[in-house]
């Protein structure tokens, strides 16, 4: 009997065995089950009885095999336990159920339930027709190349496996893709900077640090940020639909994660939440949710260091590998960081209004590591519009007219240097983002003031391109766009330096 | 008066004596006018000091490198002697002779913006290149700043005359450096000026003390400028301090929207003289400001017309990106590409994303905030 197991966001096939044997009457699962698979002899027996199925009073041992030697968790074998139990006991012959797997949890009336990971498991099985339960058929048809049957009950899927009734015929899958109600950049009042930054990070996949006092409009644009992104390519749309069912999280309708998924855990979230791991089949954390799309976290302070400092390695790399003493796995995590912060312990942050001293200022801002402040290319300040900008009339641009000048910008990025800008290669900027003289003497000037790391210089550069990708359509990044990465990039541990008198 | 005094043994009782808390300030500054601190020890208070006291002082003062002076000793500075709430034993490092320059205390807030911090160092830089000593307590923000400008000064030492000293009044125990962040100040102070304090060593910052710290300084300022200051703040009370006895208050004006503006703005109102560069500071003392200083000299380069404006629109105020689109009406990169190339020229600061100008240009110097509208909103 097949079935599948899931572990970080990978399916594993199973192979069931079942044996029958003389003594006293009991039910043995072997083969490393964890806590809820060892229950499923419960709900097998419980479901095989509602549905008038025979329950074999002898001595049933259950192995569940496969290659790996691991530990299997979930509810998701029942119903291949169920079966294998009635091909036992001759109920079902064993050349009809060959051509299928199963996977599915019982409930103790005989129904068939959902479990955690359906697009995954399917995956797992590359040569057999896979039974799952009618309620997720939709996500399980996303891995197009399968067969798949739904069954709503176990006495539905006896008779569909005798024959004695037709399988569900499902509607065609339509390929036509939902518009989502999406909140629209035109309800940002003011904010100019700040959406430009927004549009900015969206074509360039540029992180981006908001920093500004409470009731700004941080959370709101970091919302809006998602719905600028463009649609997800069909492979990333798969990799996100995986890590969205892995996880239990309810689908779209089609099925298909096709919009850049949006994810704003709270600042209390455990390292394990964040990052994935935790239960034995090492459920995808946060970050891995925001695949392809937008992670916000709004009071970047508050969260714990450990969890800030663990977003450091799949910042850098778009996976994260997760290693447990018993299994390892490596999770998708290539999202876009959005994150917001108050500037200072009071929350005002403009110099002459702010009454927090220099070291209260530096003592708050410690909290963040430098490596990770290092990686916001965009750090912007923002704050509460002005009471006509929130009366004004006429609306500001709607966030499908940015998303198309971020689409053309992605394309030309991708179509000069094959990634999105951010991406480049420090040695390829040259090449793919050569500076005019103006700009080459505003950035040496910067790094002769000291006020340009070497790093920062690199991330100043990319920046750049994404801006006069935005705005020209020019082979060269001029000085007005280095400028505008520069004010965009504000030091968030800046110092007024007396460098007038000490030049 | 020798640079490092002998530390003898009226000195160390005299220390002993103020670390007594038995025995009251007032009292031991009217008893010292009479009687020498050994009389005082020996047959005027109840607990004399033991000899194991003062061993364990003298060791510590020495090691400490720190002198003692008391009312009615030799090298007390005179200025303080006839104030009438004068400090009865004062522990110091550096050079007494630094009080015969003339003084002027700079004083202000903690949290001061850009362009506060910028005008303290600059002005301080000014007066200290005309010969004159800058007094001010070593905190954070402006008066850390002022004392910068001091020490830049000394760094060029372009000037002919001989440069103003930095003086520095502290509320801990000289051996006590707080802020920590400001060590190196600590020391260029003692080792360039003077550093004093009426704490004896190891005594820490406690917040009463810094009220009566800034007494000593306002008495030993001729002239006292406050930068920035809230509308109640430490650097207010040096400024009733400074009325108290008399001395000329100036204040610099800021932006009515700043906060940190709020105190000098309100001694502006209450009849201060402004400074807006250091020919005022001059004028107050009485110093001849026509021809014997060249003009001042901004080494950056004079800003475009449009630029200039954009400067004048921000009025002094410190401005988010956002602020200033609203402000002015102008596109997003245009601005933040007129803000880079203000920025690379030394007119305007990125703090934390709020944009500051750094003076500007206009007849008195750097910091005439000319050029104010009325600007509606924020």
């Amino acid at each position: 009997m097949r079935s599948a197991t899931l572990l970080g966001v990978q399916g594993a096939p199973v192979e069931i065995e079942i044996h029958l044997g003389m003594g006293l009457p009991g039910f043995t699962i072997v083969g490393q089950p964890d806590e809820s698979c060892r229950e499923s002899r419960d709900r097998v027996r419980a479901a095989l009885l509602s549905c008038d199925l025979p329950w074999p009073n002898r001595r049933i041992t259950v192995n569940l095999a496969n290659g790996a030697n691991e530990r299997k968790g979930g509810a998701g074998l029942d119903v291949a336990i169920a079966i294998g139990l009635l091909v036992v006991q001759e109920i079902l012959t064993a050349e009809s159920v060959a051509p299928y797997a199963f996977i599915g949890e019982l409930g103790l009336d005989g129904s068939l339930r959902g479990v955690a990971g359906v697009v995954p498991l399917v995956a797992a099985i590359d040569d057999r027709i896979v039974v799952v339960p009618k309620a997720v058929l939709r996500e399980a048809r996303v891995v197009s190349q399968h067969t798949v049957r739904g069954v709503a009950s176990l006495s539905e899927l006896v008779q569909c496996l005798r024959g004695e009734q037709q399988w569900y015929q499902p509607e065609p899958l339509t390929s036509i893709r939902e518009e989502y109600e999406q909140s629209d950049m035109a309800d940002v009042r003011g904010q100019s900077a700040a959406r430009h930054a927004c549009e900015i990070a969206a074509a360039g996949a540029h992180h981006l640090l908001l920093v500004g006092p409470p009731g700004a409009g941080k959370s709101m644009l970091a919302q809006r940020l998602a719905g600028i992104l463009p649609d997800l390519s069909d492979t990333d749309a798969v990799t996100s639909t995986i890590v969205h069912s892995a996880a239990h999280i309810a689908l779209p309708n089609s099925g298909l994660v096709s919009r850049p998924p949006f994810r704003a855990p709270h600042h209390s979230t455990s390292l394990v939440a964040m990052v994935g791991g935790g239960t034995s089949a090492l459920r995808p954390g946060e970050i891995s949710l925001a695949t392809n799309g937008v992670l916000f976290l709004d009071e970047l302070g508050e969260f714990a260091p450990s969890v800030l400092d663990a977003l450091r390695q799949p910042l850098e790399e778009g996976v994260v590998r997760i290693a447990r003493a018993r299994s390892s796995v490596s999770l998708p995590a290539k999202f876009l960081l959005v994150a917001a912060t108050n500037p200072c312990p009071c929350g005002e942050g403009a110099p002459g209004i702010c009454v927090c001293d220099d070291r209260a200022k530096q003592k708050y801002l410690r909290r963040f590591s430098g490596p990770l402040l290092d990686r916001f290319d965009l750090r912007v300040a923002v704050t509460r519009p002005h009471v006509d900008e929130l009366l004004a009339a006429h609306p500001n641009e709607s966030s499908q007219q940015i998303a198309a000048r971020v689409m053309r910008a992605r394309q030309y990025a991708l179509q000069r240097n094959g990634c999105l800008n951010s991406a480049l290669p420090a040695d390829m900027l040259d090449v793919h983002a050569p500076l005019t003289d103006g700009a080459a003497k505003l950035l040496r000037n910067h790094l002769e003031r000291g006020r340009l790391s070497g790093r920062g210089y690199h991330r100043v550069r990319r920046v750049a391109r994404t801006i006069a990708d935005l705005h020209s359509e020019q082979e060269h990044v001029e000085e007005k766009h280095v400028a505008v990465a520069l004010a965009l990039r504000v030091g968030v541990q800046s110092q007024f330096s007396g460098d007038r008198v000490a030049q | 008066m020798s640079k490092i005094a002998r530390i003898d043994d009226e000195c160390v009782i005299a220390a002993v004596l103020a670390t007594k808390a038995a025995v009251k300030s007032r009292a031991l500054s009217q008893m010292l006018d009479c009687f020498t601190p050994s009389q005082i020890a020996r047959h005027h208070i109840e607990h004399p000091p033991t000899l194991q006291e003062c061993e364990r002082m003298a060791e510590r003062l020495e090691l400490t490198a720190m002198n003692v002076t008391y009312v009615g000793a030799r090298d007390y500075p005179s200025i303080l002697l006839s104030d009438s709430s004068r400090s009865p034993v004062l522990f110091w490092r550096g050079d007494m002779r630094a009080l015969q320059q003339r003084r002027v205390g700079v004083v202000g807030t903690r949290s001061a913006t850009a362009a506060g911090r910028y005008m303290a160092s600059h002005l301080s830089f000014d007066l200290a290149e005309r010969g004159i000593a800058i007094v001010s307590g070593l905190a954070r923000g402006v008066d850390a700043w002022a004392h910068k400008g001091v020490s830049v000064a000394h760094m060029r030492k372009s000037s002919q005359v001989a440069l103003g000293t930095p003086i520095g009044v502290v509320a801990s125990g000289l051996d006590v450096v707080y802020p920590k962040e400001n060590l190196e100040l600590w020391n260029f102070v003692s080792e360039s000026g003077l550093l004093m304090s009426e704490s004896p060593p190891g005594t820490a910052p406690e917040a009463y003390r810094f009220p009566m710290r800034n007494r000593i300084l306002a008495a030993l300022s001729e002239v006292l400028v406050v930068v920035e200051s809230r509308a109640a703040g430490g650097s207010m009370i040096t400024v009733e301090e400074a009325q108290k006895r008399d001395i000329t208050v100036m204040a610099v004006p800021g932006s009515p929207r700043n906060t940190s503006s709020a105190g000098t703005n309100l001694l502006l109102q209450q009849g201060c003289a402004p400074v807006v560069g250091v020919d005022d500071v001059l004028v107050a003392l009485g110093l001849d400001t026509r021809s014997e200083h060249p003009p001042i000299f901004d080494s950056r380069p004079p800003l475009l017309a449009q630029d200039a404006a954009l400067a004048a629109t921000m009025a002094g105020d410190a401005l988010t990106l956002d602020q200033l689109v609203l402000r002015t009406r102008r596109d997003v990169l245009d601005l933040a590409f007129a803000l880079g190339r203000m920025e690379s020229l030394g007119w305007v600061v990125n703090n934390g994303g709020w944009w500051e100008v750094l003076g500007v240009q206009s007849q008195s110097g750097y910091g005439g905030f000319h050029g104010i509208e009325s600007h509606v909103g924020d």
